[in-house]
C-alpha cells in the first residue's frame, strides 16, 4: 500500500514490526524481503513518486573541501532514491577490500566477502543482473573478442555487469502498492527520533506543509543515503548533544567517494589491435558484461596499492570512431531512440527530452558519427586511455558535517568537506605503472602515465558514490555501527546503505548496498518472527 | 657534347652493373666475416631517429638516468643478457628482434623508467640516449 502522507489523517501513530525511513535501493530492498517473510513494514519516503524541486532543494549544502564533487543534484530525495539517475555498472566488493590492509589505516571490514556472497546472490535479482558471476574466467569461454596477451601475474580482466540500468521507482511500485505488508509513506520526512532507554521509541515524520505522523515499532532502519544518513544521526541532538550514535565522533567522518578520472593512456605499436573486448558492451547469454583491468590481489597486498579496475578508452585515428560525445543528452536521446525502436515509451520521457534538447551539438556528432561509421572502415587505433572509479582509502578527515544553514524543519543542512590523500593518487600511479610494465612485457606498446609527481588532485572527479559516513567496526570506538549494522549506541536501530562501508573498494557501490539491505533484512527476520509469536 | 654512342652506353651499364653486382658481393661476404669488436653503433641502429628518439635521449642524460658518456653508456646496456646476445649478430632483424625482447624483460623485471610520463624500459631509454649523445658528438 502507498499512502501520500499530505491526504493522510493521522489519529495515532502507525505502528509496524520495521519501521524504515528511506525507499532507494536499500529501503525498498529491506522492505520487500521482510514483507516476503510475512512482516509488517512501514516504509517512510521524503519524497514522491518522482522527481519534485521543492523536496530536492532539502539536499542543497556547502561543499567546502575538494570542489569537483557534488551534494545536491548526485542523489535523488525520492521514491526508488538515486537508481532514479544511476548508470547501473555492478561487480561486488573483492575479498581483498574486506582486509585490513597493511599500508591502508583503518582499513578492514568485521565480516567478509563470503559473508555477503549469499546476500549478493539476491541483490543481482533485484538489480536484474545475470548470474552472481564475476570471475572473468568462467565468462571467457563465451565471449568471441581476444583479451590482449598480458601475462596474468602482472595484470588480469575483471568482469562487471550491466544493469538495465533497474529504476526502482518504477521496477518496484507495483509490489509494494500491492503489498499488504508494507505500508509506504510519500512526502514524510524524518524530522525526529526519540530515544527512551537506549533505544528508538519512534520517528517522526512531516510534510513540507507540516502534517506530522509518528511511527513506533520494535527496529528502525535509517536508509537515506551515504550524506543523509549522517546528517539526520548529526541532526537528532536533543537527547544527545553530539547526535545520535556519535560518542566517538565519528558520524559523518571517513567519508569516501570513488576518484573518477580518465588518465594515462596506452599507445599501441600495433594499430589494428582488437580491443572489442574492452570497449564495448558485451552481451553474453542475456548478461551484459563490461570488461576492465585489474592487478592481481597479490601485487595489491605486496606493495600496499589500493583497489582499482581500469577500463580502456580507445581513441581512433580517425575521430569518426571516437565516442567523445557520449555526455548526458546523448545517453538520454539514445535510451528514447532505443525505447521508440522497439515500441516502449521511454524511461522518463520529459526529463530525457529535455536532456538531449539542451546538448543538440553533441547528439549532432553522435548521429554524424554513427551514420558514416557504416561507411567509413574502422580508423586505426590510435592509444586507449584508462577510465576509472579507483579507490580512496579512508579518512577520518574527510568528512560530511552539518552547516550553520538550516532547512524548513530546522534542521541543519549537509556540508561536504571531500579530503582525497595525495598517497590514494599515488597509489593510482603505481597501479598504472604495473600496466604499464605488462603492457611493455607483452610487446603491446607503452603507456604515458597522466597523474603526476607530486600528484594533480584536480584530475579526480567524484563518482557520485557517497560512502563511509557511519562506518562498520565492531568496536563502538571506530565504528557507528556493528557487523549487523546496528549504531553500536542504540538498542533497534540500524543503518542501511553505502554509510556502513568501512572501505569503499572500487567496485561500484550499489551491488554491496543492496547486498547489506539483503543480509540486514535476514538479520532482523528471526527477532521479529520471534516478537511476533509472543 | 658529344654524342651517346652504342659502345658507351653499353659501358657505362656494364660498369654499373659491375659495381652492383661487387656491392651485393660484398654485403654478402661481410656477413662471413668475423668481428673482433662490439659494434654499438649497429645498435642504436635499431632506434628510430626522430623527434621523440631525441627528446628521450636528451631528457635521460639531462635528468642523470643515463650517463652523458658513451662509453659508460655502451657498457652499461651492453650488460644485459640480450643485449649482449644482439651485439654478437650481424642479421639486423634478428638484432632487433632481441633488442625487443630485452626491452619486454625489463619491462616484466620491473626495470623502467618514467621519460615525460611515458613508462620505458631502461634498455630503449638508454638506447635513445646513445643515439643522442652519438648524434650530438658527431654534430
Amino acid at each position: 500500500m502507498i499512502i501520500d502522507l499530505r491526504d493522510y489523517d493521522p489519529q495515532e501513530p502507525v505502528i509496524g514490526a520495521v519501521c524504515i525511513a528511506g525507499a532507494g535501493p536499500a529501503g525498498i530492498t529491506l522492505a520487500l524481503e521482510l514483507a516476503n517473510k510475512g512482516i509488517d513494514v512501514v516504509l517512510m519516503e521524503a519524497g514522491g513518486r518522482t522527481y519534485e524541486a521543492e523536496t530536492q532543494a532539502l539536499y542543497e549544502g556547502e561543499v567546502t573541501g575538494d570542489g569537483n564533487t557534488d551534494i545536491a543534484s548526485s542523489r535523488l530525495r525520492q521514491f526508488g532514491g538515486t537508481t532514479g539517475h544511476w548508470t547501473g555498472l555492478c561487480a561486488p566488493l573483492n575479498p581483498i577490500d574486506f582486509e585490513a590492509r597493511e599500508g591502508v589505516p583503518h582499513s578492514g571490514w568485521p565480516i567478509g566477502r563470503s559473508d555477503l556472497d549469499p546476500h549478493y546472490e539476491v541483490a543481482q535479482a533485484y538489480l536484474q543482473l545475470g548470474p552472481f558471476e564475476y570471475d572473468f574466467g568462467k565468462w571467457q569461454d563465451r565471449i568471441d573478442a581476444p583479451a590482449l596477451p598480458l601475462d596474468p601475474d602482472m595484470v588480469r580482466n575483471a568482469a562487471y555487469q550491466q544493469s538495465p540500468p533497474t529504476r526502482f521507482a518504477d521496477t518496484y511500485w507495483d509490489a509494494i502498492a500491492t503489498s499488504n505488508q508494507i505500508r509506504c509513506f510519500l512526502h514524510a520526512n524524518l524530522v525526529d527520533i526519540l530515544l527512551v532507554d537506549d533505544a528508538v521509541g519512534h520517528f517522526e515524520f512531516s510534510t513540507l506543509e507540516g502534517k506530522t505522523v509518528r511511527v513506533r515499532a520494535p527496529q528502525f532502519v535509517i536508509a537515506c543515503g551515504g550524506i543523509e544518513n549522517a546528517r539526520i544521526l548529526l541532526n537528532c541532538r536533543k537527547q544527545r548533544a553530539d547526535g545520535i550514535g556519535n560518542e566517538y565522533d565519528l558520524v559523518g567522518r571517513y567519508y569516501m567517494d570513488h576518484l573518477n578520472c580518465e588518465t594515462s593512456a596506452i599507445l599501441f605499436a600495433d594499430e589494428d589491435v582488437d580491443l572489442s573486448l574492452y570497449d564495448e558492451l558485451l552481451e553474453i547469454d542475456g548478461t551484459d558484461l563490461s570488461i576492465g583491468l585489474k592487478l592481481p590481489f597479490e601485487v595489491m597486498r605486496r606493495d600496499a596499492l589500493l583497489n582499482n579496475t581500469a577500463f580502456l578508452v580507445p581513441e581512433f585515428e580517425d575521430a569518426t570512431f571516437n565516442n567523445d560525445f557520449r555526455n548526458h543528452g546523448w545517453v538520454s536521446f539514445s535510451s528514447m531512440v532505443k525505447a521508440f525502436a522497439s515500441g516502449k515509451k521511454p524511461d522518463r520521457f520529459a526529463e530525457n527530452y529535455c536532456n538531449a534538447v539542451e546538448d543538440t551539438d553533441a547528439i549532432a556528432v553522435g548521429v554524424y558519427r554513427h551514420v558514416m561509421r557504416r561507411f567509413l572502415r574502422e580508423g586505426k587505433t590510435v592509444a586507449a586511455r584508462l577510465r576509472q572509479d579507483a579507490e580512496q582509502s579512508p579518512n577520518p578527515d574527510s568528512r560530511v558535517y552539518l552547516s550553520d544553514e538550516t532547512d524548513v524543519f530546522g534542521w541543519r543542512k549537509a556540508g561536504l568537506d571531500w579530503q582525497i590523500a595525495s598517497s590514494d593518487l599515488d597509489s593510482l600511479r603505481r597501479t598504472h605503472e604495473h600496466i604499464g610494465a605488462a603492457v611493455g612485457a607483452a610487446g603491446l606498446g607503452r603507456l604515458q602515465l597522466g597523474i603526476p609527481d607530486p600528484p594533480d588532485l584536480d584530475i579526480v572527479y567524484t563518482g557520485y558514490h557517497h560512502m563511509g559516513t557511519t562506518r562498520m567496526h565492531d568496536s563502538p570506538q571506530n565504528g557507528v555501527v556493528d557487523r549487523n549494522c546496528k549504531v553500536h549506541s542504540v538498542k533497534n536501530l540500524y543503518m542501511a546503505g553505502s554509510s556502513v562501508f568501512p572501505t569503499c573498494g572500487t567496485s561500484n557501490p550499489t551491488l554491496t548496498i543492496v547486498a547489506l539491505a539483503a543480509r540486514l533484512a535476514d538479520h532482523l527476520i528471526p527477532n521479529l518472527t520471534a516478537e511476533l509469536k509472543t | 657534347m658529344g654524342k651517346i654512342t652504342r659502345r658507351l652506353a653499353l659501358g657505362v651499364a656494364g660498369v654499373a652493373g659491375l659495381g652492383a653486382v661487387a656491392y651485393g658481393a660484398s654485403l654478402a661476404a661481410c656477413r662471413f666475416v668475423p668481428r673482433n669488436h662490439p659494434d654499438f653503433f649497429a645498435l642504436i641502429a635499431t632506434v628510430p631517429k626522430d623527434r621523440a628518439t631525441r627528446h628521450i635521449g636528451r631528457a635521460m642524460v639531462a635528468s642523470g638516468h643515463a650517463p652523458a658518456d658513451l662509453g659508460a653508456l655502451a657498457v652499461r646496456v651492453s650488460a644485459r643478457p640480450l643485449i649482449r646476445t644482439a651485439l654478437a649478430t650481424d642479421c639486423p632483424t634478428t638484432r632487433k628482434r632481441l633488442v625487443q625482447d630485452q626491452c619486454s624483460a625489463d619491462f616484466a623485471e620491473g626495470r623502467m623508467v618514467s621519460v615525460d610520463g611515458w613508462l620505458l624500459s631502461e634498455t630503449e631509454a638508454e638506447l635513445c640516449a646513445a643515439a643522442w649523445i652519438a648524434e650530438t658528438q658527431i654534430a
